[in-house]
């Protein structure tokens, strides 16, 4: 079954890459959008009074909306978050808003830990091709990863086994195994749960045949959202949205993370309370939905059978949202392994194909090597170009949170484009000792610009990663290359 | 849920992986320089399951039955990992560091079960 491990592994390893590297990312994805609006302080904020700002801010942009959602600020994560739309297919219009003005924050436009959380599962594409995209990438891994198991003989015998003395092709094989092999219960866990996040459009089939085009009444009756009412087709007034928050907070005991509102003008406007998740593995969040003009309860989630319980359990897993600091950092950990799986394994693809002696590289092989240096060290550089963007850019620069995103493509891009150009030998330390450079430069230019003591974390993480891109690329300018030709001189330095 | 438990499962998994290591002929050659002698094997593997299964137990003991499999299974990558980069980088520590670890794992106990 090896060739199929081979293969498999192959034609989706540069996706897969991508989406280990930003879903490992994505556990620490409100710490991200945090560094990266600087402006918004932690403070005592009131969550009743906010609300009642952030309705009348909506009443103004879009009265006749089919829906605004208001997730309300803590502590932690002060702004106010609303969205609005006036069809379900979007355009979604989102705003942050100063929780004592009620009007748009002064602080800087970007898309935070969100743009990765996103790109993790729809890659930029339009959300249906990314998905999909993502999800046969995601069954291909899972192929791989049991003919991976399958294919591996002495996974007992070599189970701590990193032969880093001997040839390349064995040192690349036994790390490839390592990181496989000790993370596999997270690998196989992760794409998994993964396919069950996307199991609703992967296959719809069951839910159709039971509901036929009342999809809203199967979340209804798995417990996951409450009972919807139907338009009155007349408007009505909808009470302050601070009054439902209030209404809340005295019948279930804690303050909801966000209001969702739907047809705000009509007379049977809803507005539903929803809660965090309860401590636990599951991803459940109970609601209650009140009546926006009395603000009278008519509706909350009831209860969760069975196989809804388990699928959230597995969502849970997926997510991680109840692993407190120290377990969120072996799931980091396992992520990364999992990223490191992923490219060792498309390395060895090379090494274990590179031609002896002076015979030149076939195109495939070249092919697989551009694209291999390409996501591996172009990704790193990317994401460095998307930090350095959000400290850099002026503060009132219109798309600003557009402009970052271009420049984590571009950066990526042309990273990709200098290293294909570059000759193959040295490509690698010159790539990973550019990433190295750029990552370091992340704390450098956050302690410059904005210089406040709570991000010393985030500029730490940046500055271990910085360190082990430059070991990287030192490694690659020691190991002799299979490639080179004999006698030509080892580099020994990769500074860029 | 907390540093402690996850401290004990991580001081206990990586002394269990350690004997299992050493108790591979290839692995003990590394790290002592003489092969593995008769009978030490066996020995090895024992104490590295049982240590596995009380890690397990300990595990669920302080976090239940939701969340302690989870942190012994993310337990489980982070110590084999801290084995094989002993072994790899510096494997004649691992004798040391494996049996350093029990007497911090009975430190770490009475604080995991408090919390």
């Amino acid at each position: 079954m090896a060739w199929l491990h081979t293969w498999s592994g192959l034609v989706v390893g540069w996706v897969l890459f991508a989406i280990f590297v930003t879903g490992t990312a994505s556990y620490y994805r409100t710490d991200i959008s945090r560094w990266m609006q600087p402006e918004l302080t932690e403070t005592a904020t009131d969550p009743v009074a906010a609300a009642t700002r952030a309705g009348a801010y909506l009443g103004r942009v879009m009265p006749d909306a089919l829906g605004w959602s208001v997730k309300l600020p803590t502590a932690e994560d002060p702004a106010v978050e609303v969205f609005w739309w006036k069809d379900q297919d979007g355009p979604y219009h989102r705003a942050l808003l100063d929780p004592a003005t009620g009007e748009r924050s002064k602080a800087r436009d970007t898309k935070g830990g969100d743009f990765l959380y996103r790109f993790h599962f729809e890659l930029s594409l339009p959300p249906l091709w990314g998905r999909w995209i993502v999800s046969v990438c995601a069954m291909i891994l899972l192929v791989s990863l049991i003919s991976g198991v399958v294919t591996h003989r002495r996974i007992f015998a070599d189970f701590f086994t990193f032969r880093r003395d001997r040839s390349a092709q064995r040192g690349w094989l036994d790390a490839h195994n390592v990181v496989g092999v000790l993370a596999l219960p997270f690998h196989l866990m992760i794409v998994y749960t993964g396919l069950v996040t996307l199991a609703p459009m992967l296959m719809p089939w069951g839910v159709q045949a039971a509901y036929r085009h009342d999809g809203l009444r199967y979340y209804t009756e798995a417990g996951l959202m409450p009972q919807m009412r139907a338009p009155a087709g007349r408007p009505g007034t909808l009470l302050p949205l601070g009054e439902i928050v209030s209404r809340a907070i005295a019948a279930a005991g804690e303050t909801p993370e966000t209001l969702w509102v739907t047809m705000p003008g009509d007379a049977a406007a809803t507005v539903t309370a929803i809660f965090e998740e309860a401590p636990g593995l599951a991803h459940l969040h109970p609601q209650i939905a009140y009546a926006g003009d009395t603000g009278t309860e008519y509706a909350r989630t009831g209860h969760v059978g069975a196989a809804t319980r388990t699928g959230a359990v597995m969502i849970g897993l997926h997510e991680a949202h109840f692993a407190a600091a120290p377990l969120r950092l072996l799931f980091f950990l396992c992520g990364t392994m999992g990223a490191a799986t992923v490219a060792s394994g498309l390395v060895l693809w090379t090494v274990a194909r590179a031609p002896k002696g002076a015979s030149p590289a076939g195109l495939g092989l070249r092919l697989v090597r551009i694209l291999n240096l390409g996501t591996i060290t172009g990704l790193p550089t990317g994401l460095a170009a998307y930090f350095l963007a959000n400290r850099l850019l002026p503060v009132d620069l219109a798309d600003r949170a557009d402009w970052e995103v271009r420049g984590f493509f571009a950066a990526w891009a042309l990273a990709a484009v200098a290293s294909a150009l570059y000759p193959p030998a040295r490509a690698w330390p010159v790539a990973l000792g550019v990433a190295a450079v750029a990552v370091l430069a992340i704390p450098v230019t956050d302690i410059l610009t904005v210089g406040q003591a709570r991000f010393l974390g985030f500029d730490a993480a940046m500055l271990v990663l910085g360190v082990l891109l430059a070991l990287g690329a030192r490694i690659a300018a020691r190991r002799p290359r299979t490639l080179r030709a004999p006698g030509t001189s080892i580099p020994r330095t990769a500074e860029a | 849920m907390t540093i402690a438990a996850l401290v004990l499962n991580l001081l206990l998994s990586f002394s269990s992986f350690a004997a299992l290591a050493l108790s591979l002929d290839r692995h003990h050659r590394g790290t002592f320089d003489v092969p593995l002698p008769r009978g030490r094997s066996r020995g090895l593997r024992a104490a590295g399951w049982s240590g596995l299964i009380l890690s397990f137990t300990v595990a669920v003991a302080c976090a239940g039955w939701s969340f302690g499999p989870v942190q012994w299974t993310g337990g489980l990558t982070g110590a084999g990992l801290a084995v094989v980069a002993l072994i790899s980088y510096r494997p004649t520590w691992l004798r040391a560091a494996a049996l350093a670890a029990l007497p911090l794992a009975a430190v770490a106990l009475p604080f995991a079960l408090a919390g």
